[in-house]
């Protein structure tokens, strides 16, 4: 936590370097700001003024249900993430630095691969016909093949494998950070490895699991690709909705309506994990 | 890449807005656009010396987008008939200037103030043969995972089609079927749901069915064509198909009107009909087309299955578009 300090040091009231931020913000302003004004409008104005747009998204149980299993989904990824990639990036922490570098470069390289072409390759490995169910039927370990996508498994599947990398990322770093001496501590106290996992290496990597399971869960709340073509159309994804909604339907205050209240639940639950995890931890490790 | 760089094209052709020798054509991409560039804009190019930049795929948020705007640079659109309807009403659309693009031997089915007809397509009945025991016969066995068990494959979206096809596998009458009975189609649908697979696009619904991923599936007919062309063992039955088309319209403030016409009438005309059927398997809009295909080809359009074909009512989906579409949505996310 140390070597992040210099980020909060400040003159008069503002953070140190501040000046320099002026472009950044003016593009945030202009790219993001802006648009996210006028799709607030649009949901207010389109087709006329009023809040119908709104009455029609909460009074409409697809669209509540799509939201809830959006969220769903969000979550599930966001679960399995975590557990996937703590025991890597703990390795990744503790191993020499030039073989760290080398498993380093093999994560992100998943990153650089298109994300279509990703997805396509998934539907070739899961599907009923696919590499994995027929290796499994020809070993003889089952006799059905499995349903491994078109389905929450196979949704699940492909994006936790695409938010890895945004997970390994800010761990690495907070593991890093503590003290190997804290461990070797709690074990001279007599603590056994699971004790110390538990009670020393999770508490100090919070920050860290925190910091990367929001960008997961966030990240994960407006995805569009992976989960149209691994997903069936009882898990649809609220992105996909508003696609349909938008391009389609045409209906573009509908969608703007649906998509400016998941920014807000997505923001409101930024801003309630600033308050449990604190804003400097929250956003340490990155 | 080479539609990103047309794309791009278009994009600066915009910002440079409307040259008089070049216009702008979206249309789905993969194989039938690739049809369509060889079969009307390469011969329009050399005849007329305009040239036609190819853009897509076809998006109804941006083209709506575009003509709010008041920037458009699609000159030349194809869309499914039901949308160009909807659109008409909307004001989306330029009138189809009927002085520069004949019309006498245009099917009168597919085209209409706003629209000249595209091409029309069967949607059939299609199923892997390795993955079958049996023939189906008809879409009632499409509903029937005893006598035929496997995953089944249908159209994605709400469109003219799947509804109709619950409705006449319960037994409703071709000529009964509109005003449609969504409650009777969904209480029919909800028999198979599980044993569904959607298809969202063209080549998905010919991967699914050439893998055996599913063994049915309700199918555009020029993409059962083109798997039989590359050998893939498919089965089809014709029995019942049903007609859509997909049209060609203007939008709204197109900057090259008048190109605009003169493509649609290359288009449209016997020759670019007779070429484009040929390379797609989809049937000519014009009537003069046949007369200039080779007689197997003909053979392979939806115009050689005639008995038993029902047209899908574009104007009443037109009319119920949005009724329907939060009803189909509403089922299939539950």
């Amino acid at each position: 936590m140390q070597g992040i300090s210099f980020r909060r040091s400040s003159v008069a009231g503002l953070p140190a370097g501040s000046g320099s931020a002026l472009p950044a913000l003016l593009l945030v302003g202009l790219f993001f700001i802006m648009p996210v004004v006028a799709l607030l409008l649009r949901s207010v104005t389109d087709p006329e003024p009023g809040l119908q747009n709104y009455a029609t998204l909460f009074g409409s149980g697809t669209y509540v249900r799509v939201f809830l299993n959006t969220f769903l989904v969000a979550s599930v990824v966001t679960a399995v993430t975590i557990l996937v990639a703590f025991p890597v990036a703990w390795m990744l922490a503790i191993m020499p630095p030039a073989m760290g570098s080398i498993v380093f470069g093999i994560i992100v390289l998943s990153m650089w691969t298109n994300l279509l072409t990703r997805t396509y390759a998934w539907m070739v490995l899961l599907q009923r016909t696919g590499v994995i169910n027929r290796a499994l039927m020809g070993l003889g370990i089952i006799h059905e093949p499995l349903p491994l996508i078109n389905n929450l498994a196979g949704v699940t599947i492909g994006m936790v494998y695409i938010m890895l990398p945004f997970m390994i990322l800010p761990l690495v770093g907070t593991l890093r950070a503590i003290d190997p001496m804290t461990l070797r501590a709690a074990a001279l106290c007599g603590a056994s490895p699971f004790e110390a996992f538990r009670r020393i290496l999770l508490p100090l990597s919070l920050p860290g699991v925190a910091a990367g399971g929001l960008m997961v869960f966030v990240m994960s709340l407006g995805y569009f690709v992976t989960p149209a073509l691994l997903g069936g159309t009882s898990n649809m994804m609220l992105a996909e909705m508003i696609a349909q909604t938008v391009q389609s339907l045409l209906n573009w205050g509908l969608g703007s309506a649906a998509a400016f209240v998941l920014l807000v639940v997505t923001m409101a639950l930024y801003a309630i994990q600033l308050r449990l995890v604190g804003a400097r931890r929250a956003g340490g490790g990155i | 890449m080479k539609l990103f760089l047309t794309g791009l094209l278009a994009g600066l052709l915009a910002a440079t807005a409307g040259k008089a020798d070049e216009m702008a054509f979206t249309s789905w991409g993969g194989t039938t656009q690739e049809a369509q560039t060889k079969s009307w804009a390469a011969p329009f190019e050399a005849n007329s010396g305009i040239k036609v930049l190819q853009d897509g795929p076809t998006d109804y948020g941006k083209l709506k987008a575009m003509v709010d705007a008041g920037n458009v640079t699609w000159d030349v659109v194809d869309v499914e008939m039901d949308f160009a309807i909807k659109a008409a009403k909307d004001g989306l659309l330029e009138p189809i200037d009927y002085s520069l693009v004949p019309r006498a031997d245009l099917d009168p089915r597919f085209s209409n103030e706003h629209a000249v007809g595209s091409f029309y397509y069967s949607f059939v009945l299609a199923w892997n043969k390795s993955a079958v025991t049996g023939e189906p016969t008809g879409w009632a066995d499409m509903f029937d995972t005893k006598k035929f068990p496997g995953k089944r494959t249908f159209y994605k979206w709400s469109a003219p089609g799947v509804i109709e096809i619950a409705l006449l596998a319960d037994g409703v009458p071709a000529d009964k079927l509109y005003p449609l009975d969504l409650d009777r189609a969904f209480k029919k649908l909800d028999t198979i749901k599980s044993d569904i697979v959607w298809w969202g696009g063209g080549a998905e619904s010919q991967q699914l069915i050439a893998s055996g991923e599913a063994a049915f599936g309700q199918l555009w007919n020029g993409r059962v064509f083109a798997l039989q062309q590359d050998g893939t063992d498919v089965g089809v039955s014709w029995n019942q198909n049903l007609t859509a088309a997909d049209v060609l319209v203007v939008p709204k403030g197109a900057k090259n009107k008048g190109s605009a016409m003169k493509f649609l009438a290359a288009a449209s005309s016997p020759t670019g009909q007779a070429k484009f059927a040929e390379a797609s398997g989809y049937a000519p809009i014009n009537t003069k087309a046949k007369a200039e295909m080779p007689a197997d080809a003909v053979k392979a359009l939806p115009d050689a299955h005639v008995e038993g074909q029902i047209n899908l009512d574009m104007n009443y989906w037109a009319e119920h578009r949005d009724e329907i579409a939060t009803r189909w949505y509403a089922w299939q996310t539950k």
